[in-house]
């Protein structure tokens, strides 16, 4: 068992830290915006979690690659700490986008290709989740799981590009299909670091989560050797 | 014993690439041979095509105006669900019977294998889609021999056939597998399904070529794109 | 016109919805954390009861 790093200690201090300033930015720092009123701070939240998802899912596809030309367990367990990750904050993106629309747009939810495409994408790395359950083989699950998230990754620009041109082509139903249309605002300097500031503090949370997952993933990866070795 | 010689030497060093040919040809063929002797697979996924448009009729109450717009819709998830049967009873075959195991053993390049079962579900599904277009004309008086039809049909499989051999390989070898395809595949080929829905009800309408035409690139685009890397990720998913 | 300035003057009323929705975004972080935290509590123990079978095994 490798004690935690010192380094990681400070990472999680850091991390702590920011966060908190970040919440505090959000609630008291960030003007209250003219026309939505107090719903729009969730927009600094959920823009961070949104953009921690897909940078999870961006760290996969490349752990995918690295796992499949070199072979090594340590980027599968960096694959998959990644996805877990993303899985969650994406989660969250979409709730939270979800609740932020109910008054502004008048819905829960919209077609909309974000929207759309958000949901998709949490469908796909589900699935990625599923496929590493339903195999024992460890070196078999890394491979797939490397093939999936790759699969994954690529499909969803096309995903997005497809579900814009048909809500393009066809007209917009319930409460404005664009954003930027409905509900969009412009943002003051003061709101402006807070989002930028936001978006900082959880980036700095993701690489510290993810740290301590691939540590997690490391230990279980042993765990499951020395398990092998014992029922042999 | 010259002739000897020459034998093995044209054994360990074949003209490459007209053997990758003859390998696929091999495996498709031999899936052609198996369905023919037992027609178990094209039987099954055409009556279940007849099953989801019947039950399509019943839950979508296809009067002629309705019919106008959601006929791209039914042929496209019949074909989806159709095409996840065959698909899997495929790939499925071939582990029970261990025949994977043989194949892989036979000295061709992987991807050989995995293009000859890619073409062998091509066609396949070409074959249920040839039977069910007539019927489906026939049922519901609506025309669906459209040259643009026919291409979008073909594009589409394409890219539902590329990524779905691909992810069967990788469902039947889990625990899981009889559930597990379905799940992976169908986030995967949303892009195709949507693309295909759109071109196939636009050359139905009779939409000009302008409108239709983006939708047909995505397909190729994604054809592309996905046989490709399916191409270049095979080895990984069948190595032992 | 009217509506327009009705609007700057005063921002719609959602503070419910935005408790709400960081509600949402705290719980979930803060669940996701626990449950990494019992994960790695539970490898622990198993990789210790594993280390402890081997030495005694020896």
């Amino acid at each position: 068992m490798i004690p935690k790093p010192r380094l990681l200690i400070g990472l999680d201090f850091v991390t702590a830290f920011l966060f908190v300033v970040a919440v505090v930015m959000v609630f008291f720092y960030a003007p209250l915006e003219a026309v939505m009123g107090q719903v729009q701070r969730v927009f600094y939240f959920h823009v961070s979690t949104a953009w921690v998802g897909m940078l999870g899912f961006l760290v996969a596809a490349i752990a995918g690659i690295v796992y499949l030309t070199k072979g090594e367990e340590k980027w599968d367990i960096v694959g998959v700490a990644a996805i877990e990750i993303s899985l969650v904050f994406f989660f969250v993106a979409i709730i939270s986008g979800s609740i932020w629309a109910r008054p502004i747009w008048n819905t829960w939810w919209t077609w909309d290709p974000r929207l759309t495409t958000a949901a998709i994408v949490e469908l796909i790395y589900a699935a990625y989740m599923m496929l590493r359950q339903g195999i024992e083989d460890p070196d078999r699950r890394a491979r797939f799981g490397a093939v999936y998230a790759i699969l994954g990754f690529l499909s969803v620009p096309l995903t997005f590009i497809s579900i814009r041109l048909l809500r393009t082509i066809h007209p917009v139903v319930v409460g404005g299909g664009n954003p930027t249309a409905a509900g969009g605002f412009d943002m003051s300097s003061k709101m402006l670091q807070t989002f930028f500031f936001s978006l900082f503090a959880f980036s700095v949370l993701f690489i510290d989560l993810l740290w301590h997952r691939i540590r997690l993933g490391t230990l279980a990866h042993k765990v499951e050797q020395l398990r092998m070795k014992d029922i042999d | 014993m010259s002739d000897n010689l020459r034998d093995s030497y044209q054994v360990t060093n074949p003209r490459p690439l007209t053997n990758f040919f003859h390998a696929v040809w091999a495996v498709v063929w031999k899936d052609i041979s198996a369905e023919l002797r037992s027609r178990e697979l094209i039987s099954a996924m055409f009556v279940f095509s007849l099953l989801v448009i019947l039950i399509f009729n019943f839950a979508l109450e296809l009067d002629a105006r309705a019919r106008e717009n959601v006929t791209a819709g039914v042929i496209w998830v019949t074909f989806a669900f159709a095409g996840t049967l065959g698909l899997n009873r495929s790939m499925s075959m071939e582990k029970d019977r261990g025949c994977l195991d043989g194949l892989l053993l036979a000295p061709v390049d992987r991807s050989a294998i995995y293009f000859g079962k890619a073409i062998g579900n091509l066609i396949f599904m070409f074959l249920v889609e040839i039977i069910v277009l007539p019927i489906y004309t026939v049922l519901y008086n609506v025309n669906l021999f459209v040259p643009g039809l026919i291409i979008t049909i073909i594009l589409g499989s394409l890219g539902y056939v590329a990524v779905g051999t691909l992810l069967s390989t990788m469902a039947i070898q889990a625990r899981t597998r009889d559930i597990l395809l379905p799940i992976l595949l169908f986030p995967l080929v949303i892009p195709v399904l949507l693309a295909a829905v759109k071109a196939s009800s636009g050359f139905l309408q009779g939409v000009s070529y302008d409108e239709i035409s983006p939708w047909l690139n995505i397909l190729i685009v994604y054809d592309v794109i996905f046989t490709a890397i399916a191409y270049m990720v095979f080895d990984y998913v069948v190595e032992e | 016109m009217l509506f327009f300035i009705y609007l700057q003057q005063a921002p719609a009323e959602t503070t419910k919805y935005m408790i709400a929705g960081y509600a949402v975004i705290f719980m979930i972080i803060f669940l996701y954390l626990v449950s990494m935290y019992i994960r790695f509590r539970n490898m622990k123990r198993a990789y210790k009861m594993f280390m402890d079978l081997d030495t005694d095994t020896e």
